[in-house]
């Protein structure tokens, strides 16, 4: 065996074990029937579903500003752009709640014409957004970096817009970037507590109304039950993770 | 008619060049003698420090790449993902063009594109005469054709046709070669020697 192969089989192994053994134990030693109930796996659907949402949200909206970085230097727009990355995420939750804050005119307006992100769907899926668009936007930009800029000059010199040579030579030719950018974006959602946890504890609409998001049942799970029913439902949470990220993957392919 | 008259420097290197002719233009020199440079200031890929570029004594010289009427072909040139009888179309769509079937069928025939599928598919000199295909379909002003010709097999047939395609069209065509016999096919030859342009004939 290489030394390479070594230390990236020693490096991959700090990654894995944690996760292996959280697995062992939530459906070994510490499996707690709270973790694997109809709350944990509604709790998972609202969670996979608000990501997805929320990676979608990413590609319709930040795959034109992440190929305009790419041909466009703007170093100040950049740092702009990975803002939500670099601050601490509740700070996110409160940014937000501070839109449709009754306190501020803005916030005023929005509640007025019925936009409200405190405990909503639709709140949610803008905390998941935005913490995820700085992930999304730096994947994108070097893989349309290294696209070869030939097509793009070639298709404008045959007539084509800007606009047009984007959605029509640019886009179809970013499939396999645009869907693994998507999938990191995704497993960030996933992943997010800080400004959920702020933004909605729990959402108060149909159809999930009293579900928390994944993350935040598991930390309700631990303050509330201690460590069982928190690694169990992580153990449950992990294994579905896994199962979505593998089919992904063999749908790209 | 194209009469650029341009001056650039990127780095340490400086092009001073001067083109003033029409129809089969041929352009040659060593590797890094400006060549490349010189057609992405005709194009518009880069803007010159000084002077001016003329299509048909139209000033083209702050105008973007899809509003000059100049086709930049290099040997990555092309749309991908399209099939080869959607690509050849594409420009002429862009451009509201009606679509000719026979003189496609022509120009098909002429230019050898006796074969299909997706265009990244293709082999390399397969996709250049498909993109050089879909240019003069288009009916640019100008073809600017850099170092492709030298890929495609059965090059002086291919040239000589492809000549023969533009000149009916009126189109103007600028090609670098490292080829003497290529040269020969052209109607002026400007030689590029460290960014100096010379007029050879």
């Amino acid at each position: 065996m290489n030394w390479l192969k070594l230390i990236s089989c020693l490096s991959l192994a700090l990654l894995v074990i944690p996760v292996v053994l959280l697995l062992y134990e939530g459906f070994g030693p510490l499996r707690d029937p709270i973790g694997y109930g109809y709350e944990v796996f509604r709790a998972i659907e609202l969670t996979l579903l608000s990501s997805a949402i929320a990676a979608g949200l990413c590609v319709t909206i930040f795959t034109p500003l992440a190929y305009y970085f790419a041909r466009n230097k703007n170093s100040l727009a950049e740092a702009l752009a990975d803002i939500p990355a670099s601050i601490p995420h509740p700070i996110i939750g409160v940014a937000i709640l501070v839109i449709v804050s009754p306190l501020t005119p803005f916030g005023r307006f929005l509640l007025s014409v019925g936009i409200n992100f405190f405990n909503t769907f639709l709140g949610l899926i803008t905390a998941l957004t935005i913490v995820s668009a700085p992930i999304y936007i730096n994947s994108m930009h070097p893989f349309f970096q290294s696209m070869n800029v030939a097509h793009e000059n070639y298709a404008l010199g045959l007539g084509a817009s800007k606009f047009r040579t984007f959605m029509s030579v640019v886009v179809p030719n970013s499939g396999r970037g645009i869907l693994t950018a998507s999938l990191i974006a995704m497993s960030r959602a996933m992943s997010e507590f800080g400004s959920i946890s702020i933004v909605a504890y729990y959402v108060l609409q149909q159809p999930f109304y009293g579900v928390s998001p994944a993350p935040v049942l598991i930390f309700e799970y631990y303050t509330y039950y201690g460590l069982g029913p928190a690694v169990t439902a992580s153990a449950v949470m992990i294994l579905v993770s896994i199962a979505i990220m593998i089919l992904l993957r063999l749908v790209k392919r | 008619m194209i009469e650029a008259a341009v001056k650039k420097k990127l780095g340490s290197f400086k092009l001073d060049a001067n083109v003033s002719d029409e129809h089969f233009i041929c352009l040659t020199g060593k590797n890094g003698s400006g060549k490349t440079t010189l057609l992405n200031l005709i194009g518009g890929i880069l803007t010159p420090d000084e002077g001016h570029v003329m299509l048909n004594s139209k000033n083209i010289t702050s105008l973007p790449i899809e509003r000059r009427q100049v086709s930049i072909i290099t040997p990555d040139s092309c749309i991908p993902h399209l099939d080869v009888d959607r690509h050849m179309v594409w420009g002429a769509k862009n451009k509201g063009l009606n679509i000719d079937d026979d003189y496609i069928a022509e120009i098909k025939t002429g230019l050898g594109i006796n074969f299909d599928g997706k265009v990244r598919k293709l082999s390399l000199g397969m996709r250049e005469r498909v993109a050089l295909a879909t240019s003069l379909i288009s009916r640019p002003e100008l073809i600017l054709v850099d170092e492709t010709l030298s890929n495609i097999d059965n090059r002086r047939d291919f040239i000589v046709a492809f000549k023969n395609f533009t000149m009916k069209a009126n189109i103007d065509v600028i090609f670098t070669t490292q080829s003497p016999e290529d040269a020969s096919e052209a109607d002026h030859h400007y030689r590029l020697e460290s960014g100096k342009s010379t007029r050879l004939f």
